[in-house]
């Protein structure tokens, strides 16, 4: 059930009625969890299977974890168990097919057989959410979760479920463990969050995706300009249909009393890429740093360690993604230019003397770079893609206009936001008329149907 | 952006009243020519704002005309404007007493949509009503089957009930064209696109016209009808065929005639009087057991507009030389048609009553 459709619309206002309705009895909380549950199966009822099975070995794991003074052993169990789930439905073909063409380069003649599974909407988000507790509570950060109720809606909550933001524990928890003051301010912000997550996604994001799919399709079939275009038309694709679902996961979240994290900060404003990393996809991005970069040693090794970590925590972010090289490859990318950036940020000049426009500049350079391996649909394509950017001759590309002229306003928007002149956007006048704008675009513009995310098949 | 409540009831107000106004608006700014023979253009067909629009001032305007709605037959497939049957009526009748509402591809599933929710203006009219058994033809036609077909005018069909076995929409699609149903606002938008933008959003229509203006396209300027016949005008026996062996399906397992039915109810129950012609089909193309059994169908349809006192009339076959296809007549079979009624009693008294 995507955000932006009319059976989610239905859905969440028959679940909001009972969830307020509910608020002064004990079976709110309850009634959440069906909610969440109603809204996971309704991609697929067996994925139901695996989401209750993730969410019992975990609770359990960390009774015994509690009871049993070998925690470590019930914490690899946990993460093995995870880490198997995401592993067998995400990378088992991606495996079998490397080591099918490592075994031909042998000269063995028999393959492994590549198994055909779907890949579970969300799986990459709630097994990191619900290993997050028992690494949490390994640590000591957390107690444990007693009601088992509480800890399935913690895992399965559905503003978030599918696509993030990826919650702590510690953060989202306490959060259940009574019904929330729902304020009007709440279900204010949480409209506000809604109607610009709606217009990112329908009159944004879908509507570059027209641009950007079919050069990406067929790349030999364009030359620089067009392919080049497509790429920064890509990097503004994905960030409105990521930061649009997660505005709307938020918003829905908030109607409901419920505070979720911040994912993203204006990313494309970033003067470095260690910068970038603290707005883009901010739940995963600490994640990451907590549970793999702190883990593997940090910065407090050395500097040679802290690129080795700073390396590694990037490509697994990578393989993260999905499973193909060219994930892998956008996380090394990322890796080199963070480090480079990080150098470069302590030097006299550049720390100082480099205006800060120009590093944004060199900066969303880098991502949009990164981001051909990102969305090439094969390590081949990317290759090809990033010669005859370099190669081939230019020609006015069929770039329409109107997008131009919403990607424009779009980033003057954002320039204005960090800049001095902010206070101008937060005038309550300009800030009804940009509202009325985007409702009135939302009726009236876009094309019928809805898109699905891009981050739902990771 | 954050707003409060308050903020957000203003926002919701300003919305609304455009909303409410623009459509309403439209109206007045935008030019059509509607001439005597206006039909609406073969490229709006799909325009149900538009179609609203004509007939609510066909019926009820200051030169209240009787309204002939149906499917291309009443719009004229293979004739000029002035060919149709409302016209020849009009000729014949020696003033323009007939308005072709005709809309394309309208299957009787489509025509109940369009009467439903874009001729909710025609009330205390008076409507002469075509029945194309063609759609009675073969499940395929009559939208019984269970295979999934793509067929015209899905926008128009019942979304959620009656269940049309053969449309497979989703449930996010069906609501959002209940929802479109119910909003004038929503049916003006789909107006600008059909319009003005080639039936497509303005999206996918500046990816077509990379370099244009979006809002040049909006001339405020409606197409009219062109004076030619939509398809060549030539007469079926000119295309070598064998006699057809069409199955029929039985007016009691019909999609089409339950929708006919309702659309008759519906009519009656807006004050509007009303008067039906069924077809007449091509029997000339029919194998000896197919028209065994139209003629049985046939039977069934007028013993239910009887027992419904519903006053009819059930024209017999043209000459072979005066059917372009199946059930499109050419000029010469409107006019014989045309003849045909206003020489039945039934139809005399109810033109007096009028």
């Amino acid at each position: 059930m995507l955000f932006h459709t009319w059976p989610f619309l239905v859905f969440f206002l028959v679940v909001w009625v009972v969830y307020f309705g509910l608020r002064k009895t004990p079976f709110w909380l309850h009634w959440l969890l069906v909610a969440s549950y109603v809204f996971y199966g309704w991609w697929n009822p067996l994925y139901l299977i695996l989401i209750v099975y993730s969410t019992l070995l975990d609770y359990f794991v960390v009774i015994f974890m509690e009871r049993s003074s070998r925690k470590l052993v019930w914490l690899v169990i946990s993460m093995a168990n995870n880490l198997f789930l995401l592993g067998f439905f995400k990378y088992a073909q991606f495996i079998t097919d490397n080591a099918n063409l490592i075994l031909s380069q042998f000269g063995v003649v028999y393959s492994l057989p590549a198994p055909d599974v779907l890949l579970p909407v969300g799986i990459s988000f709630y097994t990191f959410q619900s290993m997050s507790y028992t690494i949490d509570f390994y640590r000591g950060q957390i107690e444990r979760e007693r009601s088992l109720v509480r800890f399935a809606a913690f895992v399965s909550l559905f503003p978030q479920l599918v696509a993030g933001p990826i919650e702590r524990a510690s953060a989202l928890l306490p959060q259940l463990k009574k019904f929330p003051q729902i304020t009007t301010g709440d279900v204010a912000d949480g409209l506000s969050l809604f109607v610009v997550g709606l217009f990112k996604k329908v009159a944004l994001a879908d509507y570059l995706s027209r641009v950007v799919d079919p050069v990406y399709a067929n790349p030999a079939q364009h030359d620089a300009a067009t392919l080049l275009l497509a790429t920064f038309a890509f990097a503004w694709q994905i960030y409105f249909d990521f930061s649009g679902y997660t505005d709307m996961a938020r918003g829905v979240a908030r109607a409901m009393g419920i505070r979720l994290m911040l994912n993203f900060n204006h990313p494309y404003l970033a003067t470095s890429l260690g910068d970038f990393w603290s707005r883009w996809h901010i739940s995963l991005s600490t994640w990451f740093r907590d549970y793999v970069y702190v883990p593997l040693g940090g910065n407090r090794r050395g500097t040679f360690l802290m690129y080795r970590n700073l390396f590694l925590t990037m490509v697994i972010s990578g393989l993260w993604h999905g499973a193909a090289w060219t994930f892998i490859i956008w996380g090394a990318i990322h890796a080199i230019a963070t480090m480079v950036t990080r150098r470069a940020e302590r030097s006299e000049f550049y720390g100082r003397s480099v205006p800060i426009f120009v590093k944004r500049v060199l900066v969303f350079t880098v991502v949009c770079f990164a981001w051909i391996f990102f969305r090439a649909e094969s390590l081949q394509d990317a290759l090809l893609i990033v010669s005859r950017i370099a190669t081939t001759g230019w020609s006015t590309p069929d770039f329409p206009i109107f997008a131009l002229v919403l990607v424009g306003v779009i980033w003057c928007y954002q320039f204005l936001y960090e800049s001095r002149l902010r206070g101008l956007l937060e005038i309550p006048s300009v800030q009804m008329a940009l509202a009325v704008g985007m409702l009135l675009y939302l009726l009236i513009v876009p094309g019928g149907g809805g898109g699905e995310f891009i981050y739902f098949q990771f | 952006m954050r707003l409060s409540l308050r903020q957000w009831t203003v926002v919701a107000v300003i919305v609304l009243l455009f909303v409410l106004v623009v459509p309403i608006a439209w109206t007045g700014i935008e030019s059509w020519n509607t001439t005597d023979d206006y039909r609406i253009p073969y490229g709006l067909s799909e325009d149900y704002w538009q179609y609203q629009r004509f007939v609510g001032a066909t019926a009820n305007g200051s030169r209240k005309k009787i309204l002939a709605i149906g499917d291309s037959v009443i719009w004229g497939e293979y004739v000029t404007p002035d060919e149709t049957l409302s016209q020849h009526l009009n000729q014949l009748a020696g003033r323009e007493r007939f308005a072709n509402g005709g809309a394309n591809g309208t299957h009787p599933l489509a025509l109940e949509g369009l009467v439903r929710y874009y001729a909710r203006d025609v009330r205390d009219a008076s409507v002469l009503l075509h029945c194309n058994l063609l759609w009675m033809s073969s499940p395929e036609r009559d939208l019984s089957s269970t295979k999934e077909l793509s067929f015209n005018h899905p926008r128009l069909v019942p979304q959620l009930y009656p269940r049309i076995p053969c449309y497979r929409a989703t449930i996010n699609e069906r609501l959002g064209i209940v929802v479109d149903r119910g909003s004038t606002f929503r049916s003006w938008v789909h107006h600008l696109r059909i319009a003005y933008f080639d039936s497509q959003s303005i999206p996918d229509w500046t990816l077509e016209h990379p370099l244009e203006n979006p809002l040049g396209q909006v001339t405020l300027k409606l197409p009219g009808p062109k004076n030619l016949p939509h398809s060549e005008p030539v007469a079926w026996t000119a295309r070598p065929m064998k006699p057809q062996d069409i199955p029929w399906v039985p007016l009691d397992k019909s999609l089409q005639w339950q929708a006919f039915q309702r659309t008759v109810r519906l009519l009656y129950s807006r004050g509007n009087r009303l008067y039906v012609v069924i077809n007449p089909f091509n029997e000339h193309m029919l194998a000896p057991a197919s028209e065994k059994r139209y003629r049985l169908l046939k039977g069934d349809a007028e013993s239910w507009l009887q027992a419904e006192d519903v006053p009819y009339d059930a024209p017999p076959v043209l000459p072979s030389a005066e059917y372009a296809d199946a059930s499109h007549p050419l000029s010469a079979g409107y006019a014989r048609l045309a003849r045909r009624l206003l020489e039945q009693e039934s139809f005399q008294d109810w033109l007096v009553e009028e």
